[in-house]
């Protein structure tokens, strides 16, 4: 029994928690948080109302223990072995089998890890600090951008072509270059710029400041944000020391790497960002603690069945006898590309819906280092090296254990046909393609890597896919579909979300479920 | 290409229109294993549940506009190779699809493959975004 859509609006607005309050904020300017900034408040009916949750994900597990807080009676069945979904971390004895048949078994020292899955989490993600927050998940900063760590692009052409250069001095160079030839342009008049000439001395200082020029001739030089070749310090040698000397605009232009002088652009990527103290999987940890016992672990669902009375799932556990289970209610939070592949009972609106979207293959892999040569030789903490090296696209500098013997970095985080391409590759030639593309960029590359751990999403049998890829068309015509229930089963996860791809689009999609959910039980 | 990574990269939505040289080596098997058979497997037997098999597939071996549009703009879970190979590397790549495991279709040349990406590009999903 599908309700209609103006009824659930209704009964979703008489949850008084469910944090409309977000619309007024937008309207007073303040729509820098995630849509939902707290749980709803599930008051009213509830108690003994049995709801089944698939997947133990971030967004199962927050529906079971907000509905839990509530009354609800929740089972959730899982397909692993273990709780978090995509929320994983690697550290030394972490085991992988993909699609393909490579088993993975992690050898990385005691206290090295990588996030194979999430690993960074905005401020403004205020669903997933919640929790974070009221479980006590310790953080720490996540280094998003580092004007020391270099940029490599070997496409383009010039001097700065495959070689690795400081961030922050092409970035320099760039912004004060351009500010010159603006300046010098707008000082002449030769700029129609409709600005009156008190505004234009303004215009003319903002650039001065804003490019580093000298006020009198407006020439972009040798500055201190650019650096020194020698450092100054003390007494006479070095003293003042020596700077830089800026790149020609030309060359700038002629490389590549100019391209990644925005890597911030996104509304979720900030200068800094936080991060767990010794993974990510620590929140996925704090979760299934608090729910754990509601779990059904290695259970992979064969069937969801429903009528006007409940559901009914039918899963099998190792490949053992199906087992069922029944509910009043159904929610669904496994990744559409496998839900796909399960015989559900819904509409055929609702079946060629979940057909409509795309999962991206990505793939990540943790190179664990002998010595942190980053920091000791090129003095970079954390932060992202950008290249345009196919297949690679980054190089993620890890933002914990500064200056410790080892360090695990991100090798690569690649997507699409690159990431199709590399996956089909052994894990020791994924490994070895790694090193290669590294050995660029840092001599000491080779030499000090020891082992490695990668993660092909697409090729993980409970997700084919990082994440969901949503066309225009497909959100205007096929998401609305999978955002109301079909009769019973309600979907959650990050792809019912515009917050693809963030542990935060689950759990807020979670909220906007099981806040649905109750509605309906007390509209009843 | 070298937009898209750099934009990728960069974090930022991928997205562009230029096309991959056009003096790639066209050893069809070649470019079938690298390109496509982690997920449709070496032997074209796809994994039951997840990626579709290939061989003996009538799709495949049907329509060649129809299957290079898919290898062109994706499908599913498929990525879009658009930006990554060349007219000759697809063509080249579904010709040997449509003759291996006992498939037998006629192949696939590049003027096909390139007539169909120089139609109006499917409207794909926003992007590759890191995240």
């Amino acid at each position: 029994m599908a309700i209609s859509r103006r009824r659930f609006f209704e009964e979703l607005a008489a949850v008084g928690g469910l944090s409309l309050a977000v619309a007024g904020m937008e309207a007073l300017g303040f729509g820098f948080a995630s849509a939902q900034t707290a749980p709803p408040v599930l008051t009213g009916k509830g108690k003994g109302v049995k709801v089944v949750i698939l997947g133990a994900g971030l967004a199962g597990m927050t529906a079971a223990y907000e509905l839990t807080k509530a009354g609800y009676v929740c089972q959730v069945i899982e397909a692993r072995g273990f709780a978090g979904g995509r929320c994983q971390t690697a550290r030394k004895g972490f085991s992988h089998t993909d699609l393909i048949g490579n088993t993975q078994v992690c050898d990385f020292d005691e206290g090295q890890y990588i996030n194979i899955g999430p690993w960074r989490i905005p401020y403004n993600h205020r669903s997933t600090l919640h929790y974070t927050k009221l479980f006590g998940v310790m953080l720490e900063s996540f280094v998003n951008d580092n004007d020391a760590s270099y940029l490599y692009s070997e496409k383009g052409t010039g001097p700065l072509a495959g070689k690795p250069v400081r961030k922050g001095a092409l970035a320099t160079d760039a912004r004060g270059q351009a500010a010159e030839l603006l300046a010098k342009a707008v000082g002449k008049g030769g700029l129609d710029t409709g600005l009156t000439i008190e505004d234009r001395d303004r215009f003319v200082a903002y650039l001065v400041n804003q490019g580093r020029l000298d006020p009198k001739t407006l020439a972009y030089g040798p500055n201190e944000e650019r650096g020194y070749d020698i450092a100054h310090g003390a007494g006479l040698d070095p003293g003042p020391g020596r700077l830089s000397t800026p790149y020609p605009l030309a060359d700038i232009l002629h490389t590549d790497a100019w391209k990644s002088l925005l890597p911030l652009g996104d509304h979720e990527q900030q200068l800094t960002m936080l991060q767990p103290v010794g993974g990510m999987d620590h929140v996925a940890k704090a979760f299934e603690s608090r729910v754990g016992r509601m779990i059904r672990y290695d259970a992979e669902v064969q069937k969801i069945a429903q009528d006007e009375g409940g559901v009914e799932v039918v899963y099998s556990v190792k490949g053992g006898a199906p087992t069922s289970i029944k509910g009043d209610y159904c929610l669904c939070t496994i990744p559409l590309s496998v839900l796909r592949g399960i015989d559900v009972a819904v509409s055929p609106a609702f079946k060629t819906a979940m057909a409509d979207v795309a999962y991206a293959p990505v793939n990540k892999i943790g190179l664990q280092m002998k010595r942190r040569f980053w920091e000791e030789d090129h003095f970079i903490y954390g932060g992202h090296v950008y290249t345009d090296q196919s297949a690679i696209n980054v190089i993620s500098l890890p933002s914990s254990g500064w200056q410790g013997q080892k360090g695990v970095l991100l090798g690569y985080y690649a997507f699409g046909a690159d990431a199709a391409r590399i996956s089909a590759k052994s894990p020791k030639d994924r490994a070895a393609f790694a090193v290669a593309a590294g050995q660029k960029i840092f001599p000491e590359y080779a030499e000090n890597f020891e082992t490695a751990f990668s993660m092909s999403w697409h090729l993980a049998k409970y997700n084919l896919g990082g994440w969901a890829e949503w066309s225009d068309e497909g959100r205007a015509t096929a998401y609305p579909v999978l955002c109301k229930p079909d009769g019973r089963l309600y979907l959650a996860g990050e792809h019912m979300s515009y917050l693809g791809g963030w542990q935060a689009g689950a759990i807020e999609s979670a909220w906007q479920q099981i806040g649905a959910i109750h509605a309906r039980v007390n509209a009843a | 290409m070298i937009l898209r990574n750099a934009i990728l990269a960069a974090g930022l939505v991928a997205v562009s229109n230029s096309t991959p040289a056009q003096d790639a080596p066209l050893d069809g098997k070649a470019e079938f294993l690298a390109n496509c058979s982690a997920c449709h497997q070496a032997q074209g037997t796809g994994i039951k549940g997840a990626f579709p098999a290939l061989a003996g597939d009538a799709f495949v071996d049907g329509d060649a506009p129809a299957a290079a549009w898919v290898v062109l703009n994706g499908r599913g879970g498929m990525p879009a190779f658009r930006s990554d190979l060349s007219d000759g590397q697809i063509a080249a790549a579904l010709s040997y699809v449509r003759s291996a495991w006992g498939n037998a279709a006629p192949p696939v040349t590049a003027a096909v493959v390139a007539a169909v990406r120089a139609k109006e590009p499917a409207a794909r999903a926003a992007g590759l975004q890191a995240h």
